[in-house]
């Protein structure tokens, strides 16, 4: 026993971890860069859209209440390092959002978005998961690091397939919108193309769906989010802020500091299931160790300002607003 | 993220050493994994100081300390959780991480997730653990000259400013835990006579590269909640990693040559329990054909001879623990170590070609210790108390310094005869160093069973893979 060296040397322990941070979890990235010519290169099986009917979230006898909470990220070139940061700190998601008891069983699902009219893998989703598959989803997700120049993304591509290949039963059950969080830092394309969605999903779509519409159509089904890293290549884009401003209102998110997105995530859920205000929040996560609460505070007023319930269906008659359908955590 | 194919194992399993340590935990979590799929290695006690060597078959070694023994199983490596039961050492993880590189794992910090809460052992620790040994002289513990007993009595002492692997992510935080105990260490150094200044003193460790590397670690390794151990659980089976043997645990060993960490099978099953699980898991015990320690302490069965016969190619002679010491199987010793840990429900052994090799360099078969005798040949009985008593340790350390052994040659079939004679079915069996090496007799439970070989005796032979 106590084969290590006696060493101080943490110059040395650093450069490790350091020259490590270039590599990393990404194992399907990994594995296909090294050795597949970059026009061979595909979407990982469990994560690639082509002809699935639906992602699921159903509850379980493990999981009687589940509420589907997905997370889709820009993989291109322009977020750089983002992805890699996003699969250390996501997982830690599931125990924000448990401990606090804003959510008793969510399944979460993770994507990455890509640009389809130039990328290999323009469109990754993974299935909602309860567990440690998450991790497995990250790992598979591949980084392509592709994308345009036009400052675009195929962020409409996703919001289709998010809305018309989703069955969630915190909706159909219990009339609870879904939360879908979408990471980027450039515009969506101005409409869904029957192409890209032949291609890349294997829908046989009569037309193009303009943006606002298939926009319209995923809010009835998800609480939707942009969130947008202050320290992101098109942060200062007049054009890109415009747009998610004009789309989203208080749903776009300026996040200063992305190692804090697992802490924002969780609070805008807390709020937007009512289990806190941004107050109680922000106190929540301190008193779990983070000291993101500056971060997260400052990303999140202008949302706690405009907050109101979202559940969708209607009280029934008679019932006044605060039985079955209404918010049932205050 | 579960890239070894093969079939899941179907229950937790936890590998406890029954001696000293160093009887082949290693070897054995590297042979579980191989055999089934397991969702993560789990450390439950001990740090940096644990020395675990799997040679893999096709001759790749490496000693594991932080890194779980099933990094080199075949069909990828099996990833490892730092639970909050054991005590973390990034420089250490970063040096192994870069020799598990150059064995050809890709990216090892990957494989790690760290509980926030273990405690973080750091060079001030390593710094008071050798000024307290060097002031010992020659009355050395035996420690590993690591730091974790001393991270373990700081936290006691301080549990509000020791620091974790949590607060490698807070630098500020950090910064003002490791002052607190610099400025700590640095008295206990100080009262350390010789051991201070003198002869072998280190230049204090860096505050602020420390900090800077920490956050490097955090930032590079997963740091995780409590609740990750519970979806772990939930997710796949594991393995716990024992570190150290039960015979150096904190409270029913022979202080005070013992380890500052519990080493019987209390902290994986306390970590079950917490995860809602009491209680399920397969307890394996492992034992080598002879009894080894390494450090000083009671060793009653030692034979310098034998030590002769059975070289040692992992242990050689440690600056801060002395030589590696080798004496006859101590069924004394094992059998209170089962005692104390509460019972197993199977064993493995090592090192079964031992024997064969002890006959043929000095014509006469092995031997064990089957009792014990104090100076005047009056017999010695120890037993292990149920309530830590460490006064009472202390004197059955002082009566075994002095005990001697009662010596029988090992009935026909060694491996056989330690089954039998601990009451224990054996559930696999090594001659050699690797994982290759190792057989199961009959007797062994259903999911490794197929392909076993029939009959116990130790041949024929089925090799495992």
């Amino acid at each position: 026993m106590g084969s290590s060296n006696w060493s101080t040397d943490a110059y040395h322990a650093r450069a490790a971890y350091n020259a490590a941070a270039g590599s990393s979890s990404f194992a399907y990235t990994d594995d296909v860069a090294s050795t597949m010519p970059r026009s061979t290169w595909r979407t990982h099986e469990t994560l690639d859209p082509k002809d699935v009917a639906v992602r699921e979230s159903r509850d379980s006898d493990a999981h009687p209440e589940s509420l589907a909470v997905s997370v889709l990220f820009d993989v291109t070139g322009s977020m750089g390092r983002v992805p890699r940061l996003l699969q250390r700190k996501l997982p830690d998601l599931f125990g924000l959002l448990l401990r606090k008891g804003y959510v008793e069983h969510p399944q979460i699902l993770f994507g990455g978005i890509g640009d389809a009219t130039c990328d290999r893998a323009p469109l990754q989703v993974g299935q909602f998961e309860s567990g440690n598959e998450l991790e497995d989803d990250l790992g598979n997700i591949l980084l392509e690091g592709g994308g345009g120049g036009q400052v675009t993304e195929s962020y409409e591509l996703a919001m289709y397939f998010m809305a018309r290949h989703t069955a969630m039963d915190c909706l159909d059950k219990r009339g609870r919108k879904g939360y879908l969080f979408v990471i980027g830092d450039e515009k969506a394309y101005g409409a869904v193309k029957a192409r890209e969605v032949r291609e890349v999903i294997g829908d046989d779509l009569g037309e193009n769906i303009a943006f606002p519409a298939i926009l319209a159509e995923l809010q009835r089904r998800f609480e939707v989010f942009f969130i947008m890293p202050t320290g992101s290549a098109h942060f200062r884009n007049k054009d890109v802020r415009g747009f998610w401003d004009t789309h989203l209102g208080q749903n776009v998110i300026y996040l200063d500091d992305l190692d804090a997105v697992s802490e924002t995530i969780a609070v805008t859920i807390g709020m937007g299931e009512e289990a806190v205000d941004l107050a109680q929040g922000l106190e929540d996560i301190a008193s779990a160790g983070s000291d993101a609460g500056d971060v997260v505070g400052k990303a999140l007023r202008p949302l706690s300002r405009a907050r109101g319930s979202i559940v969708v269906s209607e009280s029934p008659d008679g019932l006044g607003g605060a039985a079955a359908g209404g918010v049932d955590r205050l | 993220m579960n890239r070894a194919r093969g079939p899941w194992a179907d229950e937790h399993a936890i590998v406890v050493d029954l001696g000293f340590g160093d009887a082949g935990k290693g070897v054995n979590v590297d042979l579980l994994c191989a055999r089934g799929r397991y969702g993560a290695v789990v450390r439950a006690n001990g740090g940096a100081q644990a020395a675990h060597n799997v040679v893999t078959p096709d001759g790749r070694h490496h000693t594991f300390a932080q890194f779980g023994s099933g990094t080199l199983a075949p069909g990828g490596p099996v990833p490892t959780h730092l639970s909050h039961l054991a005590v973390v050492d990034p420089f250490a993880l970063a040096a192994e991480a870069r020799h598990l590189s150059e064995l050809g794992i890709a990216d090892p910090f990957a494989l790690v997730t760290v509980d926030r809460r273990a405690l973080l052992s750091t060079p001030w620790h390593q710094a008071a653990n050798r000024a307290r040994e060097r002031a010992r002289g020659t009355d050395r513990h035996g420690s590993c000259g690591m730091g974790v007993g001393e991270t373990m009595a700081y936290a006691l002492a301080h549990p509000q400013d020791a620091p974790t692997a949590g607060d490698c992510a807070h630098p500020a935080r950090l910064r003002r835990k490791l002052r607190l105990l610099a400025d700590h260490l640095a008295q206990v150094a100080g009262s350390g006579q010789e051991g201070a200044g003198g002869e072998g003193a280190e230049e204090p460790p860096n505050l602020e590269e420390c900090v800077a590397a920490y956050a490097a670690f955090a930032q590079r390794v997963r740091l995780v909640d409590e609740d990750h151990l519970a979806h772990l659980l939930a997710a796949a089976p594991v393995v716990f990693e024992g570190a150290q043997g039960v015979l150096l645990d904190e409270w029913h060993r022979f202080h005070p040559y013992t380890t500052w960490s519990t080493t019987t099978t209390a902290n994986p099953l306390a970590l079950l329990a917490e995860a809602g699980r009491p209680g399920q898991a397969r307890r394996i015990g492992v034992v080598r054909t002879y009894t080894t320690r390494h450090g000083a302490g009671p060793l009653v069965a030692e034979d310098p001879a034998l030590g002769a016969v059975l070289p040692e190619p992992h242990n050689g002679t440690h600056p801060w623990q002395g030589p590696f010491r080798v004496g006859h199987f101590d069924l004394v010793a094992h059998r209170y170590a089962l005692a104390a840990t509460g019972g197993v429900d199977s064993l493995a052994v090592t090192h079964a070609d031992a024997p064969d090799r002890v006959r043929a360099a000095t014509g006469a078969g092995p031997l064990w210790c089957t009792a014990y005798t104090d100076p005047a040949d009056a017999p010695l009985v120890i037993a292990p108390r149920a309530v830590p008593d460490l006064v009472h340790q202390e004197r059955a350390t002082a009566a075994l310094m002095a005990a001697r052994p009662v010596l029988e040659a090992i009935p026909d079939e060694p491996v056989a005869a330690i089954g039998d004679a601990l009451g224990l079915p054996v559930e696999a069996v090594f001659s050699g160093p690797t994982r290759e090496d190792a057989r199961v007799p009959s007797r062994v439970r259903p999911s490794s069973a197929a392909g076993a070989a029939r009959g116990r005796a130790p041949s024929p032979q089925t090799t495992v893979r």
